[in-house]
């Protein structure tokens, strides 16, 4: 059987960086493949490059024979190509219906009169994906769960010929990964093309026929999903290496509680991204939240840094945060480092960490700064850089130092080793080692990398779907609660 | 039959009685209000659905203001003139969007305010033919009777009001909200985003000219101050903000609200402009979704 | 010598679009407001100048002195009466902040134009010159005030200059313009800096609405036409950037200045306009400015 899609020698290069290099693979219709790589791997540039939202440098894209690469997003989908988005993107001023009635439409300047047969598809579609009790409602009002299955009702709207989905069980409970599995099967069943990308091997292992593994860009591993998960080089680049458990010396352990998140819910609107969740934090210790894309770490960290509305209670050292600004809080002793890290791109590392270090007075900063210049070498090598020059992991780490300026009681990371190397995360997860044992700091990490985060963990927490799952200690949680992780 | 149709043509309904118990001056008021309704609402064509935000539609007004008095004074008949001065503000229109819709953020509204700049100077500097600052003095007019240019204003602007409803809510406008809303995504589903955003452009330009080339032809002269001022650009913005952005209709309501509100005080003289300016203020503070539009509100959150 | 007199006359008008232009990007800068309203502000200032010079008596340095009280005033005004409330107002959706800021900002402009014109006068007003007399320079005569303007136009944008770049408060509007988020992680208050820097703000524009009352006068139907200027100037040298402001004030100060003493002073502005066309569909994010 001829291959539905055919990508040969495809590049993309941002700058100096190259997303994507010399990747070839193909695709057969009534076939999943699974298109696999941490982040930073190129995967999701792979998946604009081939509907359009990018144009590739080199390569070529070839849908049933046709050369498709550089065309437009609009004359690609036209062709035959459908693309379910890893963040929904519904029309937020039309209801449901009226955005899969949207993906029924030909692209004509000239249709005045509604078509009932549109509206009767649409339903249709609405009700196969499950929506037929909420299709005339508003998208704010819909829960996540519903969101994704409208992503896919779009898709099939289509009637596409090769289905590109990114990462189509973030943020999904168990029960509703089984529906959407099921539904993915059936794009299948019915003879289309369907790319899968995702960062978990073992999460899609058992939907697609075949996986091709990506690092940095380039393919790594091709096979079954069972062939590449025993990849020798795909274990290696996945998992690094070996990153032990250091125990934490013992006098730097105190009982007392600094942070408490009690019974705390976060709306946007109708959608709930917490759920009662409560935590704590005693001072000293080293706290992990590990959760999915979508679990609502996020959300998470930004409620106990005051930057948005929740209901509950949030205490710092028993006294309650709520009424302070995001900025007091900061000042208070509770730094975050979130996932977009928030540097000031067009301004030096100096002074980037300057303006971290702004509070405190002057020769304490000059100390604060030989320290962490001990720390980060990197940083000092490149004080007079800007910012935004650095490599991706030399950002993270300005961004952890920049936080550290700020001599904070409570560190709170998100997602810090996202899009970073294996050799990257062994001088990040050194340099935490060194937090650890030489300062009093308390750390709560937010991570999608569990052996990242149990290894630098005194007790952890699993955020999934807005709600904390199990809490334990790092030992107990492969046989207790490591199911969904590889 | 929808509620808001049903409440349209009631109104319409009223409108067409009016002039049986109306003054001519009131008359005169509520004409040039419906020329700027219509005004109001290729605007947010192109605003509510295109998500285009364009600061000169006095461009767009003037070009087909001025193309129309021009060639009725070198003796072409009202109905060509005004015809010609529709297609003068559809290729006007055209020039200014195919590079400005490139544009992102408050690039391309700058671009449709150095339009109006532009055309400004370049009629003050050809005052030999366009009468400059005075303005241009028309041998035609549409009718001399007050009730008649009342009429057909009103038959005028009901027509657009109905194309451009219908347009909103026909598929082609969904394309368009899509478009505004979320241009990659409905590039992903099969929609050349450039090309529906150039359409709304043009009819958005087509109506405005057209407005503008009959509305000269009631008041007999084509200014600069009249047809071609950030004023025009103002009231067409507070027009659509008062009746509700993306309804169409409400800028029908906007529009004879902010004429209404100018009449009335027009007896404080030099401060007049200064309430006008103060009130339209007070509702984009306090009142963004508008009169209309409060309506939509609370639909969504249900 | 009328190159030389274009120069210099050339120089001084450029200095003080300058002036108003920095003052105009930078509030766009950092705090991503497009102040139609500029015009209004710096008539404001002129006309407090106007009126305590002249009508109370007071001389020109007292009235200039209270020119600036009223601009930096009315700047504030600015921010707390209509920007702020906008921008933090949950009825107005994200992506419409702007435009809603862009009119409201114009709805002020016409009040504080209508307001002036109404309690004081339409007509154009002028306030003495600072420094009186007139210098001679190879032939070519120049006022002091001339001089003057063009000084303190620099000296405030100096004095910008070093406050951004070389003290901390200066790095943090830096820093506000690029990520004002990443500020409120490191523990700053945004409220104020950006009270901060619509003081600052209201000190460019005031100044340069008095020295423009001193130079050549303003008038009340003339605010749109100083706004206007002003964000052209800021577009073609890049929206944000101070720098290309500067640079941009200059190119079209000497367009206009060499338009109007060598082909007529009616059609100054179009070859600035017509450059500036160009600009944006050729580079719309201006000489200087980033995408």
């Amino acid at each position: 059987m001829t291959a539905r899609l055919v990508v040969e020698g495809l590049t993309k290069r941002f700058g100096g960086l190259v997303a994507v290099r010399d990747l070839s693979f193909e695709i057969r219709p009534g076939e999943i493949l699974g298109l696999i790589g941490p982040n930073g791997s190129g995967k999701s540039t792979a998946m604009k490059l081939i509907m359009g939202i990018e144009r590739p440098n080199a390569g070529s894209i070839r849908l049933d024979g046709v050369e498709i690469a550089g065309w437009p997003a609009h004359r690609v989908a036209r062709a035959g190509v459908g693309l379910v988005f890893q963040h929904s993107r519904p029309l937020h001023r039309q209801t449901a219906l009226e955005n899969i009635k949207l993906a029924l439409l030909p692209d004509s300047l000239t249709r005045l009169m509604a078509d009932h047969s549109v509206t009767e598809q649409a339903r249709a579609i609405g009700e196969s994906v499950g929506l037929g009790r909420v299709l005339d409602r508003y998208p704010q009002t819909l829960p996540f769960a519903d969101l994704r299955r409208l992503e896919l009702a779009k898709a099939i709207a289509r009637n596409p010929k090769l289905v590109l989905v990114d990462e189509p069980f973030a943020g999904l409970t168990s029960a509703e990964l089984a529906d959407f599995s099921r539904l993915i099967a059936h794009f299948r069943d019915e003879g289309r093309a369907v790319l899968l990308v995702d960062h978990n091997v073992k999460g899609v292992a058992a939907l697609v026929d075949r996986v091709v593994a990506l690092y940095l860009g380039e393919r790594i591993a091709e096979g079954t999903a069972d062939e590449v998960m025993r990849d020798a080089r795909v274990r290696q680049v996945y998992l690094g290496g070996s990153i032990e458990m250091h125990a934490r010396p013992a006098q730097l352990s105190e009982a007392r509680s600094l942070l408490e998140v009690e019974e705390v819910s976060v709306f946007y609107g109708k959608a709930q991204a917490l759920e009662r969740v409560s935590l704590s934090v005693r001072a000293g210790e080293f706290v992990s939240v590990v959760g999915l894309n979508g679990a609502g770490k996020t959300t998470l960290f930004n409620a106990i840094s005051g930057l948005v509305p929740y209901q509950g209670r949030i205490l710092w050292e028993n006294a309650p945060l709520a009424g302070k600004s995001a900025a007091a809080i900061a000042r208070g002793g509770i730094v975050q480092c979130p996932e977009t890290r928030e540097l000031f791109g067009d301004m030096t590392v100096q002074e980037n960490l300057n303006l971290g270090g702004q509070h405190q007075p002057p020769a304490e900063e000059r100390k604060r700064l030989r320290w962490l210049f001990d720390l980060f070498p990197i940083l000092e090598a490149r004080r007079d850089q800007a910012a935004r020059t650095l490599s991706g992991g030399e950002q993270q780490m300005l961004a952890i130092a920049r936080a550290l300026m700020m001599n904070p009681r409570l560190l709170i990371l998100d997602e810090p080793t996202l899009g970073l190397a294996p050799v990257i995360l062994e001088q990040l997860s050194q340099a935490l080692e060194r937090l650890r044992e030489t300062t009093p700091i308390t750390v709560l990490l937010g991570e999608q990398n569990v052996r990242f985060a149990l290894s630098h963990a005194d007790r952890v927490y699993v955020l999934e779907h807005a709600r904390i799952i199990w809490e334990g200690l790092p030992e107990n949680f492969a046989k207790e609660a490591g199911a969904a992780y590889l | 039959m929808s509620r808001r149709v049903l409440a349209a043509l009631v109104l319409l309904l009223l409108l067409i009685a009016f002039p049986f118990v109306a003054s001519g001056y009131l008359l005169g008021v509520f004409t040039i209000a419906f020329y700027f309704g219509v005004f109001a609402m290729a605007w947010d064509l192109l605003f509510g659905f295109a998500g285009e935000v364009n600061f000169g539609p006095t461009f767009l007004i003037g070009l087909g203001a001025y193309a129309a008095g021009l060639l009725n004074v070198r003796g072409w008949p009202i109905l060509p003139a005004v015809l010609a001065g529709a297609v003068a503000a559809v290729l006007g229109g055209l020039l200014l969007a195919l590079p400005a819709l490139r544009l992102r953020g408050p690039y391309f509204g700058l671009v449709t305010l150095v339009a109006v700049l532009l055309l400004q100077q370049v009629i003050v500097i050809f005052a030999g033919v366009t009468g400059g600052e005075i303005g241009l003095s028309l041998p035609d007019v549409l009718s001399v009777d007050a009730r008649k240019n009342y009429w057909y204003a009103l038959a005028f602007m009901a027509v657009s009001g109905a194309l451009l409803y219908a347009l909103s809510r026909s598929p082609a406008g969904l394309i368009l909200q899509a478009a505004g809303q979320d241009p990659v995504e409905a590039q992903a589903l099969g929609f050349n985003v450039a090309k529906h955003k150039l359409a709304a452009f043009s009819i958005s330009a087509l109506f405005s000219g057209l407005a503008g080339a009959l509305m000269v032809f009631y008041l007999g002269t084509a200014s600069v101050d009249t047809v071609v001022d950030i004023s025009v650009t103002v009231q067409v913005i507070i027009a659509v903000v008062l009746g509700g952005r993306r309804t169409i209709l409400g800028g029908i309501l906007g529009a004879v609200f902010l004429i209404g509100v100018g009449e009335v005080l027009r007896p404080l003289g030099q401060l007049s402009t200064f309430v006008v300016a103060a009130i339209a203020l007070a509702v984009i503070l306090l009142f963004p979704d508008g009169l209309i539009g409060a309506f939509g509100r609370h639909r969504r959150q249900a | 010598m009328l190159a030389l007199q274009i120069l210099i006359d050339g120089f001084a008008i450029s200095a003080l679009y300058a002036l108003g232009a920095v003052g105009f990007t930078l509030i766009f800068g950092v705090s991503g407001v497009l102040n139609l309203a500029h015009g209004g502000l710096m008539l404001i200032a002129a006309v407090a100048a106007w009126y305590t010079a002249g009508e109370l008596h007071a001389g020109q340095y007292i009235g200039a002195i209270t020119g600036l009280a009223f601009g930096v005033l009315a700047a504030l005004l600015t921010y707390f009466v209509v920007v702020r409330p906008i921008q933090r107002s949950r009825a107005i959706p994200r992506d419409e902040t702007e435009i809603f800021v862009l009119t409201g900002t114009l709805l002020w402009g016409i009040m504080i134009q209508e307001a002036v014109a109404y309690f004081f006068s339409d007509n154009p007003l002028t306030v003495p010159a600072l420094i009186s007399g007139v210098a001679n320079i190879n032939r070519v005569r120049v006022p002091f005030n001339e001089i003057l303007v063009a000084a303190i136009s620099w000296l405030s944008i100096g004095l910008l200059w070093l406050l951004v770049n070389r003290t901390r408060a200066g790095k943090a509007l830096l820093a506000c313009a690029i990520n004002p988020r990443g500020l409120t992680l490191l523990g700053f208050e945004l409220g104020q800096l950006y009270l901060l820097v619509w003081l600052i703000y209201g000190l460019l524009v005031a100044a340069a609405g008095v020295l423009l009352a001193t130079f050549l006068g303003t008038s009340s139907g003339n605010t749109g036409a100083l706004t206007a200027s002003a964000f052209s100037i800021v577009v073609l040298g890049g929206l944000g950037s101070v720098s290309g402001s500067l640079i941009a004030a200059y190119v079209v100060g000497y367009m206009e200045t060499l338009t109007a003493y060598l082909v007529s002073p009616q059609i100054r502005t179009i070859p600035s306009l017509l450059l500036l066309v160009l600009v944006l569909y050729v580079r719309p994010q201006g000489l200087l400015g980033r995408r």
